[in-house]
């Protein structure tokens, strides 16, 4: 312990150079932290909204699949839509349980507030035996149940009357959903006739969330469903996981080859202040031989206070990572073509221990050439030299 | 009193560890140096004999050789030819290993302090003594039972050396005279049998230098400690019990 308390008062001796330099390992480490639990963050919250949506498959008009895979998930406005009577033939499927077809819109509200408005029927209810309504399910054309943000933000309750911005049409709330952790919350559940009348799409379906009767057999339900329709992709959503994340991984590359830059230069700037505080320290080092101090010694002490920075530079790394999370995430976000909703990076023990890892090995490394060359120092010479 | 006990310990090391050996034993010492092409010959052939428990003044001009000889001895370089031997121990042989003999044995003070600036006083005598392994702090081959040192030394060694009551300051609250004790306190701290000692008031002023003198003349005469100073200054000679004059890289007295 010795070791580390004189390392770190050496290392405050040089104040402002000692902080560019930890400075520099935890930029390195903020951006490898963010970007792996990005990443972990990413799958666990994308494999929960599959989850949330209570299928085992997903039907969707031609086109692309991250788009599809984002209407599902998120909600909007898509201007793809199927014919109504696939959603019968797909019923027909003996592999299929339940089969619910959805129709989405999306308007502004005041305060340039987007609502997702789903058009559903008594079928999708089949696929959300969670559900818990404060109220009733719908008893007319014109009721509306809504997710619990979404009540929220409109400023609404259960017998209220809510005006459909955009629209000119008038619902009466007749539920609202008791909170489900899931994308639901921020919904707002129209009678499916009503929303395809409202934004003039009759008989038309976005989306076709499909219950297998067998989930080992969503294999054969999916090629039998691709067999049948060829108007329409049809997704196992443990296939949408898998490509939504593989598209994820091979940005992965380019990024982790950004930081293996950031920390080299993290590395070598630790090596860079290291070795100046050696240079500067020649005769203090000098006399430290002299006191008996032998090249072992010395090793120790340099190499200790490289260590030291690069563990420092990578605590606050993690640090500057989870405070800078959220403007980190939206950066993120608005990049890719698809993110799930919710925090996406927070602490992990895990992740927090293999950049502490990481920067002790930087440490190791970068520090060996200084401790080095401070080992080697001749006391003879370094209390001569000038 | 607290600093008697630290005499006592010297004492101790000095009779149990002199023996016989002279302190110093110099035979046909040379070295030579290389500046570029020309070699340049800082101590000529000497012979010297020191005993333990001298007090001896190594004196001479600036490029004498005082200090080649005084490095030497402390074993932090080697002769080009000829052999020494320190305390006992023929220190030209390629196979000792000079860092671990001079942590045990030796002690050193220097004109610059080099008192690290970030540590207590306290802190500055106890840095030799985090160098090596444990056991050479407690090995045989020390002669003081209790070698391994504390913070309860620390003070003990600062009482020793009129400083008892600035052991929590740094370098930058001491004076030129204070730290220049600090250091001679830190040199004390392995309980070493000789205390070389190049230019100590070289940097300080007239009534200083005579304190941290007298503080190095007082370990030699109360504790038996062998003592030896490369100095230029020509007033201190008459206050060593020997003087060994060095011209040009030989003895001439």
């Amino acid at each position: 312990m010795i070791w580390f308390r004189l390392a770190f008062k050496n290392l405050i001796r040089r104040k402002t150079r000692s902080i560019l330099t930890v400075l520099g390992v935890a930029i390195a480490i903020a951006v490898l932290y963010s970007l792996f639990q990005f990443q972990q963050g990413y799958q666990s919250q994308l494999k929960g909204e599959l989850g949330a949506l209570g299928a085992h498959v997903m039907v969707v008009p031609k086109g692309c699949p991250y788009e599809a895979a984002t209407i599902a998930l998120h909600g909007g406005k898509w201007p793809r839509y199927m014919d109504e009577g696939l959603l019968k033939d797909v019923k027909a499927d003996p592999g299929v349980a339940e089969a619910a077809g959805v129709i989405m819109d999306a308007v502004f509200a005041p305060g340039n507030k987007n609502v997702i408005l789903l058009g559903i029927d008594e079928d999708y209810m089949k696929l959300r035996p969670a559900w818990r309504i404060n109220g009733h399910w719908f008893d007319s054309d014109s009721s509306v149940i809504m997710g619990p943000t979404a009540a929220q933000e409109a400023g609404v309750k259960v017998g209220d009357i809510w005006n459909v911005p955009e629209k000119n049409v008038r619902l009466q709330v007749v539920g609202v959903l008791n909170r489900t952790n899931t994308q639901d919350d921020g919904f707002v559940f129209v009678p499916r006739k009503t929303l395809q009348r409202m934004s003039g799409l009759d008989g038309k379906l976005v989306l076709i969330l499909v219950k297998a009767r067998h989930v080992e057999r969503t294999d054969d339900l999916v090629a039998s469903l691709r067999a049948s329709e060829v108007d329409m992709n049809v997704f196992p959503l443990s296939e949408l996981l898998g490509t939504i994340t593989s598209l994820m991984a091979s940005t992965r590359v380019f990024v982790s080859a950004i930081i293996l830059i950031a920390v080299i230069l993290g590395g070598v700037g630790v090596l860079n202040t290291v070795l100046m505080a050696v240079f500067e320290r020649t005769k203090e080092i000098g006399m430290m031989k002299a006191m008996g101090g032998s090249r072992g010694d010395i090793f120790k002490l340099v190499w200790a206070e490289t260590i030291l920075t690069a563990v420092i530079g990578g605590l606050t790394g993690v640090l500057v990572a989870l405070v800078s999370s959220r403007l980190v995430e939206a950066l993120i976000r608005g990049m890719i073509p698809y993110a799930p909703k919710g925090s996406l990076i927070g602490f992990a023990f895990p992740t927090l221990a293999m950049c502490i890892v990481l920067s002790l090995v930087l440490g190791l490394v970068a520090g060996f050439y200084p401790a080095f060359r401070a080992a080697s120092i001749r006391p003879v010479e370094a209390i001569k030299a000038e | 009193m607290r600093s008697d006990e630290v005499r006592s310990q010297i004492t101790e090391a000095r009779s149990q560890n002199c023996g016989q050996d002279p302190a110093v034993q110099a035979r046909s010492l040379t070295r030579t140096y290389r500046r570029g092409a020309e070699k340049i010959k800082a101590l000529k052939g000497i012979d010297l004999d020191i005993k333990c428990g001298e007090f001896v003044g190594v004196v001479g001009h600036s490029g004498a050789g005082k200090t080649t000889l005084l490095n030497l001895i402390g074993l932090m370089d080697r002769p080009t030819e000829g052999k020494l031997g320190v305390l006992g121990t023929d220190v030209t042989r390629r196979a000792v290993r000079l860092d671990a003999l001079r942590r045990k044995n030796i002690g050193f003070v220097f004109q610059e302090f080099y008192l690290m600036p970030t540590l207590t006083a306290t802190e500055n005598v106890l840095l030799p003594t985090m160098w090596g392994k444990a056991r050479d702090m407690t090995g045989s081959g020390s002669a003081i039972v209790d070698r391994v040192p504390s913070r309860d030394r620390a003070k003990k060694l600062l009482d020793l050396v009129g400083l008892g009551h600035r052991m929590t300051h740094k370098p930058s609250e001491l004076s030129g005279g204070e730290m220049q004790r600090v250091a001679v306190a830190r040199a004390l701290v392995n309980s070493p049998r000789l205390l070389l000692a190049d230019e100590p008031t070289g940097n300080l002023d007239t009534a200083t230098r005579d304190g941290v003198f007298s503080l190095l003349l007082a370990l030699n005469r109360d504790s038996g400690l062998t003592v030896i100073v490369a100095t230029h200054d020509l007033g201190l000679e008459s206050r060593f019990t020997r003087v060994v004059r060095l011209e040009d890289g030989a003895i001439v007295k």
